[in-house]
């Protein structure tokens, strides 16, 4: 059972004068829950959710963000562990430490990428996880004695246009078919995997490929900035399938932000958030989010205003 | 002209080598005419953007690099079928001078410049291709390595009417005792008859001493094809000049290149085509990476002729840079004299996408391996255009090589 924990946290624009966009963010996700993010365009939602994962775009000016883990989030780990392996301060680490650790983004507006195939970098990016929580987790004293062996193990050894070599982490037929598996609950056809990454594909196709690779990734938590926008309402339901499976079958912790009540009736949310100016200024159950439809944010913001 | 003499260039030392490779009477004079007319040939032109000169031609000091005399390459040429020929030129006098006559010299002007002048000058190496009519040859290889201070390769191609021909060509250095700077000349002219089908790939990974000019021109007949790759990794310096005459009525050339400096390497890469006949077609297609301190220049020509209707003529290049330090130039160039056109062109010159590389980061990938993944996907779309799959791993081999 994973905790993400957020602070206080402030950030902003991360360049001269940058705009200050989060103004104290008080949040917490448990795995195996879904929790809903909502509010007005500008308020700060797809900035936090970036500074989650560590977009390079901002800068984080106070705060914290953690991530407790444990014994299950940490089964296949082999090292033995202290108290630290269970605690991580995720502001003190790069994107990708994060992802390793279960940090999950799904983009509102996901790169293409030409040239890397489906294949390739879902597998590149499992390989990628293993090895990285391998080297998180390590034992400290194995640390020091291995430092001299990583720099000859530097870099990549497998060509991403080749695909990556038969022996890494993860075996081509168990991937095969744990894709297999994923792919009919979100109903995508296994041409996808030909394709390169987000190249050409539809708005509707990107965000059902965020949340595959959430799906093969196996977040402890997964921040999905506004997965449903965009999407028909077949798609909206297979999407939707995706992320409750993620939470039934993975035990993820899910925080979607969305513009709309409309995915919660089939990803029916167990905690929902206001956010007004940067902040966190109302949380409450489903019917939270059904008020908000009717009434807007006006109601809010008096409300937030009359508080402070 | 301005460019140095060469002291140990005389016609003695032209005489010596034509001598010592037994060339018919007909070539000597080709090489003497060159010699004679380094005095008034002009150095090619390079690319000039305000108050800089890229790449400095001017500046090489042939008197140290040029060593006629004693040149030597080990060079091993393959063929799958005995339809076709493949030889030194010194083992193929005596059965196909005549072809060879005919044919020498007609695509690409000995006299061209000072480098090509030279180079036919005095060349010691290459090889001559002839695909008799209707034969259908796919893998001729041409593998070469440079030994000596100075090299110079002259290779003439004949593709008769409706054959096809599929030739690699890749030169490197050989183990030698050089450690001065060195010198490379590689000219390259293809005869494509009515119909006929070349595909040339050159890859070239010279060490980091070594100077390299190369000048490859195709003169494409009716209904011909002729596709040319063109890879450099290697070199201190590169002048590349890849060239398509499109003579005949429905004739058809690509150029494909690709590159990637690293270190101070300079590539000067050029690819031009002229539409001179109705309904031809042209793909101009580079990719390249810049590290380092590495610079490029290049300049693409589509040149459409006043007879040249109905032409379809397509160039794009795009240069990465991986370093703040990397310099790039680029200039594509379209020039119309026939409005019955479909054309396009355009280069870029660019950084990897923070974006992307994000985005790759937020799924594991470390910042380093995102870059490479980034890299190696940004030669895809050339890679995907070289039909030959041993050619298309060897590029990729080399580009896996640089990425660190």
């Amino acid at each position: 059972m994973a905790t993400l924990e957020i602070n206080d946290l402030h950030a902003r624009v991360a360049e001269e004068d940058g705009e200050r966009i989060l103004r104290g963010v008080d949040l917490t996700v448990e795995s195996g829950d879904i929790h809903a993010l909502m509010g007005p365009n500008g308020s700060g939602k797809s900035t936090l959710a970036k500074v989650i994962a560590g977009h390079p775009a901002y800068e984080v000016t106070g705060g914290e963000i953690l991530l407790h883990l444990d014994e299950e989030d940490v089964a296949d780990i082999d090292a033995e562990l202290d108290d630290e392996d269970y605690h991580w301060k995720l502001l003190e680490l790069e994107p990708n430490e994060r992802a390793a650790l279960g940090i999950f983004l799904g983009f509102q507006y996901p790169a293409e990428i030409e040239g890397v195939t489906m294949t390739n970098f879902l597998r590149q990016a499992l390989n990628a996880k293993a090895d990285e929580r391998e080297e998180l987790f390590e034992d400290e004293d194995e640390e020091s004695a291995e430092a001299d062996d990583d720099d000859e193990n530097e870099g990549y050894e497998t060509s991403p246009m080749e695909g990556p070599a038969d022996d890494g982490e993860i075996g081509v037929a168990e991937f095969q078919e744990i894709l297999s598996e994923k792919m009919e609950l979100l109903d995508m056809d296994e041409k996808f995997m030909q394709r390169y990454l987000n190249a050409g594909f539809s708005g509707g196709e990107k965000k059902q490929n965020e949340v595959l690779q959430a799906a093969m990734l196996e977040p402890a938590v997964a921040v999905l900035d506004e997965i449903d926008s965009g999407l028909d309402i077949d798609r909206l339901q297979d999407v939707s399938k995706g992320i409750n499976a993620l939470r039934d079958e993975q035990g993820t912790g899910v925080l979607q932000i969305t513009h709309y009540q409309r995915i919660l009736d089939y990803v029916e949310p167990d905690h929902v958030h206001v956010m007004l100016d940067g902040e966190v200024v109302k949380s409450g159950g489903a019917e939270l989010a059904e008020k908000l439809e009717d009434k807007g944010y006006d109601w809010v913001r008096e409300d937030a205003f009359e508080a402070a | 002209m301005s460019t140095q003499a060469i002291e140990s260039l005389s016609e003695d030392t032209v005489r010596r080598i034509a001598d010592e490779r037994d060339e018919p009477e007909w070539l000597l004079e080709t090489r003497l005419n060159a010699l004679s007319a380094l005095e008034t040939a002009e150095l090619p032109d390079v690319i000039q953007t305000p108050g800089r000169r890229w790449t400095d031609l001017e500046a090489l000091d042939f008197e140290s690099l040029v060593d006629p005399v004693n040149q030597s390459d080990t060079t091993e040429r393959t063929v799958g079928d005995d339809e076709v020929v493949v030889l030194p030129f010194t083992e193929a006098f005596d059965e196909y001078g005549e072809v060879i006559e005919a044919n020498f010299g007609s695509v690409l002007d000995p006299e061209h410049n000072y480098l090509t002048a030279l180079s036919v000058a005095l060349f010691t190496t290459g090889t001559f291709v002839y695909v008799p009519e209707g034969v259908d040859v796919e893998d001729v290889t041409v593998r070469a390595e440079m030994n000596s201070r100075s090299l110079f390769s002259q290779t003439l191609v004949v593709a008769e009417e409706s054959s096809s021909v599929t030739i690699l060509e890749s030169i490197e250095s050989g183990d030698s005792e050089v450690d001065e700077d060195r010198y490379f000349s590689n000219l390259v002219e293809i005869a494509a008859g009515e119909n006929a089908s070349v595909q040339f790939g050159s890859l070239q990974n010279l060490d980091d001493d070594t100077y390299t000019y190369s000048l490859k021109r195709a003169d494409v007949g009716v209904y011909g094809t002729v596709d040319w790759i063109e890879s450099n990794f290697g070199s201190k310096l590169t002048r590349s000049d890849v060239e398509s005459e499109l003579n005949g009525d429905g004739a058809e050339s690509q150029i494909v290149g690709t590159f990637f400096g690293t270190d101070d390497q300079h590539f000067d890469i050029n690819a031009r085509v002229w539409h001179q006949a109705e309904h031809t077609t042209a793909d101009l297609v580079t990719r390249g990476v810049l590290d380092d301190v590495a610079r490029s220049v290049y300049e693409g020509v589509q040149d459409v002729g006043n007879d040249a209707w109905n032409t379809s003529s397509y160039q794009r290049e795009n240069t990465l840079m991986l370093s703040d330090d990397a310099e790039a130039d680029a200039s594509p160039k379209l020039i119309i004299h026939n409005h019955d056109t479909e054309a396009s062109h355009s280069a870029t010159v660019g950084q990897v996408d923070a974006e992307d590389l994000f985005y790759l980061e937020s799924r594991s990938i470390d910042s380093l391996t995102a870059r490479n993944m980034l890299v190696e996907g940004f030669f895809v779309p050339v890679l995907e255009e070289i039909a030959v799959d041993e050619f298309r791993d060897d590029v990729e081999e080399l580009v896996f090589e640089r990425l660190q």
